[in-house]
């Protein structure tokens, strides 16, 4: 049987009534067996409902997707902003006369954009892209090893730089592997660390520009970058700052002992 | 990375597990709500602007939900398929859907998952107001701007799917009531 007030009883299981009508509620409950078997419905319902439904997560090529596609609508945007300079909004009929020529320009902007260098911006994408890519089942590791004496020599014939590779087991950062990637118009080296349940990717590319500021976060992705002679590096993960600071502190210690330059 | 960028990531972006969760319970294939989402996401980048302070959870929900029904809409017109008419009866085994599409009849093959199953059974308006109540922790009024109703009407949509789940979930064969005084 359901009382007039079953409606109420839900508003109150829901945090929904002020403090006057919770205390009413409160009291009808006392003496309305229907209601308060209702109460305890509601209660299993949400108990059952919070213990035992899978609660899914976005997948994490949909980020990375979503990251293309914000950018491709940056990139239009920009476009957008020259086309306005020109003018021709102001004038319809030269718009139809120069439509062809507004056309080209269109084509023009979009090859300049496909043309550019990568700005920091699109690195730190296809940084993020990379190492969102390598979580997937079988995408972290090319060679799979503990030991740095088979990681390292292994990158001299897949990547176009040789990095600092260690294994930091006791420090808590054991060493996974390595792989090659295509970063900033090159193969970058990878070497993969693990702490705890989460995975770090150390890009190293050679880059001969100024050295990227230090810290950035992108997608919830911790991005930490650091330079040793033209190696610049890049770790990514998403631990905290200080797990990620731990790794990055080993990496620059090891560097400095034995300091890597790039191969030409 | 711009300014405007910068400020979408910090706010919106952090709620994309939601708008993935949510698009989800309204589709049910994981291959739309991926379409359905990218798109939302873009056009709450467009109308940033519009966000103003505003509850940007949502906000990106109300998106995701427009982008829901006209992806649907298009899909349907492609198949040429009659739009179904929205029950709304008093009788809560009769808002029980008795054709489940492929997706939902896989998760109803599956007795490993019953509460995945039993939401599964419940029709949309009631899944989604009821799954925006327990699992995203909206409020009515929230509840309301989301599914674009009147607040009455959530209460009742949330009564009828406590309800339905309930006796179904007491029916059930797979599950037994232990947990249940």
């Amino acid at each position: 049987m359901q009382c007039a007030d079953s409606l109420r009883v839900q508003a109150y299981f829901d945090s929904e009534l002020d403090a006057a009508s919770s205390y009413e509620i409160e009291r009808h409950l006392e003496h309305c067996a229907g209601c308060s078997a209702l109460l305890n419905d509601l209660r299993s319902v949400r108990d059952g409902l919070r213990g035992h439904l899978t609660v899914e997560r976005a997948p994490q090529d949909l980020r990375a997707r979503v990251t293309l596609a914000l950018d491709r609508d940056d990139a239009r945007a920009a476009h957008h902003g020259v086309s306005r300079l020109l003018g021709w909004r102001r004038a319809p009929f030269w718009a139809g006369a120069f439509s062809g020529l507004g056309a080209a320009a269109a084509c023009a902007m979009v090859a300049w954009f496909l043309m550019m260098p990568p700005s920091s911006g699109t690195l730190i994408d296809s940084l993020v892209g990379a190492h969102v890519r390598s979580l997937q089942p079988d995408h972290l590791v090319a060679v799979v090893s503990t030991d740095r004496h088979t990681v390292k020599p292994w990158f001299a014939g897949h990547a176009d730089v040789s990095p600092v590779v260690a294994d930091f087991k006791a420090q808590g950062y054991p060493l996974i592997g390595g792989r090659s990637e295509h970063i900033d118009r090159q193969r970058a080296a990878v070497v993969v660390y693990r702490h705890g349940l989460h995975t770090i990717n150390v890009f190293g590319w050679a880059s001969d520009g100024r050295a990227m500021s230090e810290r950035i976060t992108r997608n919830g992705y911790h991005l930490a970058f650091w330079k040793v002679g033209n190696l610049q590096y890049c770790a990514v993960s998403d631990t905290g700052w200080t797990e990620l600071d731990g790794l990055v502190a080993l990496l620059r210690d090891l560097a400095i002992g034995e300091d890597h330059p790039a191969k030409e | 990375m711009n300014d405007r960028r910068a400020r979408f990531e910090a706010q919106v972006l952090p709620h994309l597990d939601a708008a993935y969760r949510f698009a989800r319970w309204l589709s049910y294939s994981p291959a739309d709500a991926q379409d359905v989402v990218q798109d939302a996401l873009l056009r709450a980048f467009r109308s940033f602007d519009s966000l103003r302070g505003s509850d940007a959870r949502t906000w990106l929900l109300v998106i995701v939900r427009n982008c829901h029904f006209t992806a649907a809409r298009q899909r349907r017109r492609r198949a040429a398929v009659p739009l179904p008419e929205e029950h709304e009866s008093e009788n809560a085994e009769a808002m029980i859907s008795q054709s489940p599409g492929p997706e939902v009849a896989s998760i109803l093959r599956d007795q490993a998952r019953t509460w995945d199953r039993l939401i599964a059974a419940l029709p949309e308006e009631q899944r989604t107001v009821l799954l925006l109540r327990e699992i995203e922790d909206l409020d009515y009024a929230q509840i309301a701007t989301v599914t674009a109703v009147p607040i009455g009407t959530v209460m009742s949509r949330l009564a009828r799917a406590r309800a339905a789940l309930r006796s179904r979930w007491l029916s059930d064969p797979e599950e037994t009531p232990h947990a249940v005084r």
